[in-house]
């Protein structure tokens, strides 16, 4: 989801931890329970985004009662999920708190993986569009940690160039046509087959009112809606793009990072993505990106799906769970509530690019310091109005199902969102494999 | 003389093959990071991006690579001490002594060997996760252990049929019971068999990936090949190429060195009519 | 990934006690002592599991709402068999043994034939040729995947009538291609020692007396020494068919199942381990493995026929 950065601050941290896995080791098992005093460790499993920024905060949030230990997770999110699931299914006793992917929440939650957290860890302060992905069952099951969210970026020459008049809010049919009128312009989105095309289409969908898969909370007796007007809305606007001048020629394979050249690349582009881009714009001798470039970086809300609606920005990030069958779990729900406070929050922002779930960290001074206001105040926007994903406990197979049906780009029409409908329908009652 | 051009022509065509694709991983590992996500070397030999020691060193400083070297080997000479020791008593029986039963216990090994692993891993992982061996040691050794068996015993009872069986007879003429003609002659003569089979079961143990990604969740017990698929580079939307070909290598160090000690071993015991792919 | 191994066991050799003496009981209990670890150790990981996977596919089951669990009969087997997927799959992975065994079945013969002849350098070929034999398979998938790719890899610029910008990764059947390129770099060596060992056992006698009858090299590789090796020959596609019925590790590092390249194997494990499906996988595994047995009789049929031919010339 964004940027990850080397991990030399784990060195010295990784050789107290070799001495004691070769302790362990001999026993056959490691067990990550306690330290020589008898001390609990609490092993938190990170994801590979701000490792140096989670690795200070774990050393902050470790008291004189527990540890916490930082534990990574493979880069994928399919496999960050395999991997955690697996544990949580083996009822492992020392999963004690995790980053989550929001997707994942509901899924664990109804297999009652996770721990239940304490009423007042979301409050008025948290982010709407952030805040609605720990909920399940009318209970909170994690704290956001961090809230990300996509804009549209561009280059402002282009969109004068193709006389789009960027302060007033676009569609993506006026963004399209706006870089198919200028050669070489192109528009950037993720469309491989994974999870980044989902949150696509997920935006699109909601973008036009409408929803893939409504009563989620109801498992496989949910409803499929994905086949509404709506759903056409979205799949016109897909086809639009893989059939204009303006698609990129890696379409069908493109995800966060494919489009990013293509941005100070001839013309320009228009592109939605993460928060993480402006850092990763920023001019420095590596990236080969001057100050006269990056003054070019225009950012704006995410494109409308209709032209009489507000648009549903994607909403991503991190929630951290506390595992069910933790050892010590009141240990965990507290070391959560240390992790996620407004300081981690201030940090991983100011430092990783990550940005934050709750008003009272978007208003910190650092982060006004590091990001010009105007984007700050985007991002803040985005993610309270952001659209959330079908929160599910079927929604790995949901996506999936989206994913086969509605990859290539190339093929979509206005039959997809029928056909995604039925096949959805036929996978979610076992009638049909995956 | 046509006939000796044909033999060096085709000694030097067997070694392109073979060896092509390991220069291969040996340059990658040499070509810094940069280059191979950008593709701005992209010819075979690390000629603008040598970086040197770079990826191995950075490799090196891998907490989680380092903990994956050291669960491979541990795992895999566990099983492979405890597998051979099975399949020698096994085989013994089978190469020399009279039984009902033997004919299942061949049947057995060759249904086992022929078992398509991906249709274990799912109950073993419940059942594993249900008696505590999810994610540890002996969680991935009893699997190898049943999958290097059949092998182990083949190899085995090959070599024993071509130990003179005389002697033991002399030895249980001599007054000594079975297991002491099996402890005090067939032993000794059987070391060497013993030792292929060995190299054998290793290297299967070592290989395999299915148990290793579906049976572990982190470093307490996670394999090489495992720990390979799930590497971790600092772009998160490009396999880290140059890090992970030094890690390859690293990986195949171990091979390499068995293969230069003990290739006539390797090959005859895979030529003696029990033979492993 | 997997093991197979072959062997021409001679079950009945050495001396038969007669039946009933004390002796033979004393080995009769000594031999069950010997055997029963290994066999139990070999049972419990195998015959527990496929028997639970049985049980399991009946049901309805997801690991993540195991509240929803229910009885469903056959229902997961007709799915699966009615599904045009799993027959897409089934497909692919039969391309994927025939083309792989049939091109290791050649090159290995060469091979052979070289190690066979070759006088000197007899240690430096045995050592390329185990290399590859005891590589990690994802270790040779991602020396291939990284040789294929055309941002980074030489393929593209050694082979002359491909473009410099193809894209292996993006069709079916290129990607199928690199994918068994993979396979059939690491397994032929397994192939070459296997038919070593069978040119092995060819009489030089009969090959020169061959040539003393003017047969040319061909006549001779096609009358005397091909059918002399038939059942090293067949032994060995029997075991690398099976093998590579059994594809996954290529597959998951090379593509991860994209663009159609998916094996029966590995969607078995998606359903299991990424879908978290335990009925559905558990039905698939159980197909899984009677589709090996079908692919495993027919080729012992096979090999059956050919012995009687081979008899009967």
């Amino acid at each position: 989801m964004s940027r990850t950065s080397a991990r030399p601050a784990r060195r010295a941290r990784a050789r107290r931890r070799v001495a004691l896995a070769a302790a362990a080791v001999l026993g056959g098992t490691l067990l990550a329970a306690c330290s020589e005093e008898g001390k609990p460790v609490l092993t938190w499993y990170i994801n590979p985004d701000g490792v140096e920024v989670l690795d200070v905060i774990a050393e902050r949030c470790s008291t004189d009662r527990y540890d916490i230990e930082t534990e990574l997770l493979p880069t994928g999110a399919t496999d960050q999920r395999i991997q955690l699931a697996r544990r949580l299914a083996a009822e492992d006793d020392t999963t004690d708190l995790m980053n989550l992917d929001p997707v994942f929440v509901p899924e664990f939650a109804n297999a009652g993986w996770l721990e239940e957290m304490p009423d007042d860890v979301v409050t008025e302060d948290t982010l709407d569009g952030i805040a609605e992905t720990v909920r399940w069952d009318d209970r909170i099951y994690a704290i956001p940690l961090w809230a990300n969210t996509q804009v549209l970026w561009y280059r402002k020459s282009l969109a004068k160039e193709a006389g789009l008049d960027m302060s007033r809010p676009v569609t993506w049919d006026q963004v399209i046509d706006a870089a198919s009128s200028v050669p070489g312009a192109t528009v950037g989105v993720q469309a491989n087959k994974y999870e980044a095309y989902v949150v696509w289409i997920n935006a699109l969908v909601q973008g036009a009112g409408g929803e893939i898969i409504s009563d989620a909370e109801a498992g496989k007796d949910a409803s499929v809606d994905i086949d509404s007007e709506a759903g056409r809305a979205a799949a016109a606007v897909i086809e639009k793009l893989a059939k204009s001048r303006a698609a990129q020629s890696d379409l069908s394979v493109s995800n966060e990072g494919t489009s990013l050249p293509a941005m100070f690349a001839g013309p320009g582009e228009f592109m939605t993505n993460w928060t993480f881009v402006y850092k990763n714009y920023a001019p420095s001798p590596e990236n080969g990106i001057t100050e006269e470039q990056y003054e070019d970086l225009g950012w704006a809300r995410y494109p409308r799906t209709v032209p009489d609606m507000e648009s549903r920005p994607p909403v991503g990030g991190i929630d951290v769970g506390v595992g069910a069958f933790s050892k010590h779990r009141d240990f965990a729900v507290e070391a959560a509530q240390c992790i996620t406070d407004t300081d981690s929050q201030v940090a991983l922002a100011v430092d990783a690019g990550l940005m934050p779930a709750t008003a009272t960290a978007y208003e910190a001074p650092e982060l006004a310091e590091a990001y010009p206001p105007d984007l700050l105040e985007l991002f803040r926007e985005s993610v309270d109005s952001g659209g959330p994903r079908p929160k599910s406990a079927y929604y790995a197979t949901i996506s999936s199902a989206i994913q086969s049906v509605w990859h290539s780009p190339d093929s979509v029409d206005e039959s997809t969102p029928k056909e995604s409908a039925d096949f959805l329908a036929e996978v979610l009652e076992g009638k049909a494999l995956l | 003389m046509k006939q000796k051009i044909g033999l060096v022509l085709g000694v030097a065509l067997v070694m392109l093959w073979c060896l092509l694709p390991i220069a291969w991983i040996l340059s990658l590992s040499f070509k810094s990071q940069d280059a191979v996500s950008n593709g701005t070397d992209p010819g075979f030999l690390p000629l603008d991006s040598f970086t040197g020691w770079d990826n191995y060193t950075a490799v090196w400083d891998d907490e989680q690579f380092r903990r994956s070297i050291l669960n491979s080997l541990g795992i895999s000479l566990i099983a492979t001490l405890l597998s051979v020791i099975l399949a020698t008593l096994a085989a013994y029986a089978i190469a020399r002594l009279e039984f009902r039963g033997k004919k299942f216990v061949l049947t057995v090994a060759l249904a086992i060997a022929m078992f398509p692993v991906v249709s274990l891993v799912s109950p073993l992982f419940d059942l594993w996760r249900t008696i505590g061996l999810y994610d540890t040691w002996p969680g991935l050794i009893i699997p190898y252990m049943s999958f290097t068996l059949p092998l182990a015993i083949w190899t085995l009872s090959a070599f024993f049929r071509e130990i003179p069986w005389e002697m033991e007879q002399a030895a249980q003429v001599d007054g000594a019971t079975s297991w002491q003609a099996f402890r005090k002659v067939i032993v000794p003569l059987a070391a060497p068999g013993v030792f292929t089979a060995a190299i054998l079961t290793f290297f299967f143990a070592w290989n395999d990936f299915v148990f290793g990604i579906t049976l572990t969740s982190t470093e307490n017990a996670r394999p090489i090949p495992a720990a390979l698929s799930f590497f971790v580079g600092p772009d998160p939307f490009q396999r880290p190429a140059g890090l992970l070909a030094a890690a390859a290598v690293i990986a195949t160090i171990p091979i390499v060195v068995i293969v230069l000690l003990f290739q006539r071993k390797i090959v005859a015991g895979l030529t003696s009519g029990a033979v492993k792919g | 990934m997997s093991s197979t191994y072959v062997a021409t066991p001679e079950v009945d050799a050495g001396k038969t006690p007669p039946a009933g003496s004390d002796r033979s009981r004393a080995e009769g209990r000594l031999a069950a002592k010997l055997v029963a670890p290994a066999v139990i150790v070999m049972l419990v990981v195998t015959a527990f599991p496929i028997l639970r996977a049985l049980w399991l596919s009946f049901y309805s089951y997801s690991l993540t709402a195991p509240d929803d669990r229910e009885f469903v009969g056959l229902s997961n087997y007709i799915t699966a068999l009615t599904d045009s997927l799993f027959w897409r799959d089934i497909g692919v992975t039969v391309l994927y043994m025939l083309v792989t065994v049939a091109i290791e079945l050649v090159i290995g013969f060469i091979f052979a034939m070289v190690m066979h002849r070759v006088i000197f350098a007899r240690g430096v070929i045995r050592t390329s040729i185990l290399i590859p034999y005891g590589i990690i398979t994802v270790v040779s998938g991602f020396a291939w995947q990284f040789a294929f790719t055309y941002q980074n890899g030489f393929v593209n610029g050694w082979l002359p009538f491909i473009d410099e910008q193809f894209n292996w990764f993006g069709d079916t059947t290129p990607a199928v291609i690199a994918i068994m390129v993979s396979e059939i770099w690491k397994t032929t060596p397994f192939m070459s020692l296997l038919l070593l060992a069978g040119l092995a056992q060819v009489s030089e006698d009969m090959i020169e007396a061959a040539k003393v009858d003017g047969a040319t090299w061909w006549q001779r590789l096609w009358k005397v020494i091909l059918p002399n090796m038939r059942a090293a020959i067949m032994v060995a596609v029997l075991f690398r068919a099976l093998d590579a019925y059994r594809i996954f590790d290529n597959i998951y590092v090379m593509t991860a199942g994209a663009v159609g390249t998916e094996s029966i194997s590995f969607l078995t494990y998606r359903q299991t381990i990424e879908q978290f499906q335990l009925g559905m996988g558990s039905a698939l595994a159980v197909l899984l493995f009677l589709s090996v047995l079908l692919v495993a009789f027919l080729i012992v049929k096979l090999f059956r026929v050919d012995l009687a031919q081979a008899r009967g010339e």
